[in-house]
């Protein structure tokens, strides 16, 4: 079988039984529950922490209309984040590199921030589609880019998560390969693109716990306009 | 923005009192009237009867 540098997203099988359903359930085995004591142990307490500023950071602009997205939003946050560090430990799959499952995610919640602005303030949901001042000829124009542009949200939010997720590791595996392939061929070279294989792992560890936040992030945005 | 005055002090006269791009029914009217607009035309080409080509006798 001709390995190819795409195998790594294909999406996990063994003896012909899907695994997604276990690389999607792995983050949940790993944080432990709060327990009824009333000091808990090191860390659940720095999990809790982090929780909470997290869900407080987010919801600070927001109404209290919009508070009651704060357990959806925080366990989306912490999802997402578990599972694209994850994704960075070799021979790990990592599931958000798949553009099914970040669509999953992103359409069904934009379009529930769109309903519930179309439900509970109408006119404000509407309204919103036109800038205000626009000058009069443009008006038409303005209210069709800005449709195009309500409707591109999910799409961009899904792709923007797989198109950084699935770069990031493909420039990985590269480059990793490179300095394999160049290691007996110009040892000096091979040990600068190592270095540089370091340096890209640190960047994709940020890009992997920035990616989760922006996209949380811009999913209360929406809940923001439309609450 | 600076200089910029509130949508609420606007007075408006006419068809601009329901349609402006300042206050924010003045923005859904916008909105409806170009969706409107756009809707009238899509159902103006469906409806619209198709010209048959002509038969020509060789």
């Amino acid at each position: 079988m001709t390995l190819s540098f795409f195998d790594q997203f294909m999406s996990p099988t063994y003896l012909g039984i899907p695994l997604i359903a276990l690389a999607l359930s792995l983050p949940w085995i790993l944080y432990p529950k709060p327990t009824t004591r009333w000091l808990n142990n090191r860390l659940i307490t720095l999990q809790g922490w982090f929780i909470n500023r997290f869900t407080q950071q987010i919801f600070q602009p927001l109404s209290l209309g919009g508070h009651k997205w704060a357990a959806l939003l925080a366990s989306l946050m912490l999802f997402l984040i578990t599972l694209n560090m994850l994704g960075l430990l070799p021979y790990t799959f990592t599931p958000t590199t798949q553009l099914s499952l970040n669509m999953a995610f992103a359409v069904p919640l934009w379009l529930a921030t769109v309903i519930i602005g179309m439900r509970n303030q109408p006119t404000h949901a509407l309204g919103h589609l036109l800038p205000e001042g626009t000058p009069a000829p443009l008006i038409p124009v303005l209210i069709i880019i800005e449709t195009i542009s309500l409707f591109i949200r999910p799409l961009a939010l899904g792709v923007r998560l797989t198109a950084n997720l699935t770069a990031g590791h493909l420039l990985i595996q590269l480059i990793a390969t490179a300095a394999f392939v160049l290691l007996p061929l110009m040892p000096t070279v091979a040990i600068l693109t190592a270095v540089l294989l370091f340096l890209l792992t640190l960047l994709e560890i940020a890009v992997a716990m920035i990616q989760a936040y922006v996209f949380v992030l811009l999913l209360s945005l929406y809940l923001q306009e439309n609450v | 923005m600076a200089g910029h005055d509130a949508g609420t002090q606007h007075q408006f006269t006419g068809i601009a009192k329901y349609f402006n791009a300042y206050t924010i029914t003045g923005r859904r009217n916008c909105v409806l009237a170009t969706y409107a607009s756009l809707a009238a035309i899509a159902l103006f080409f469906k409806l619209k009867p198709k010209k048959k080509p002509a038969v020509t006798e060789k």
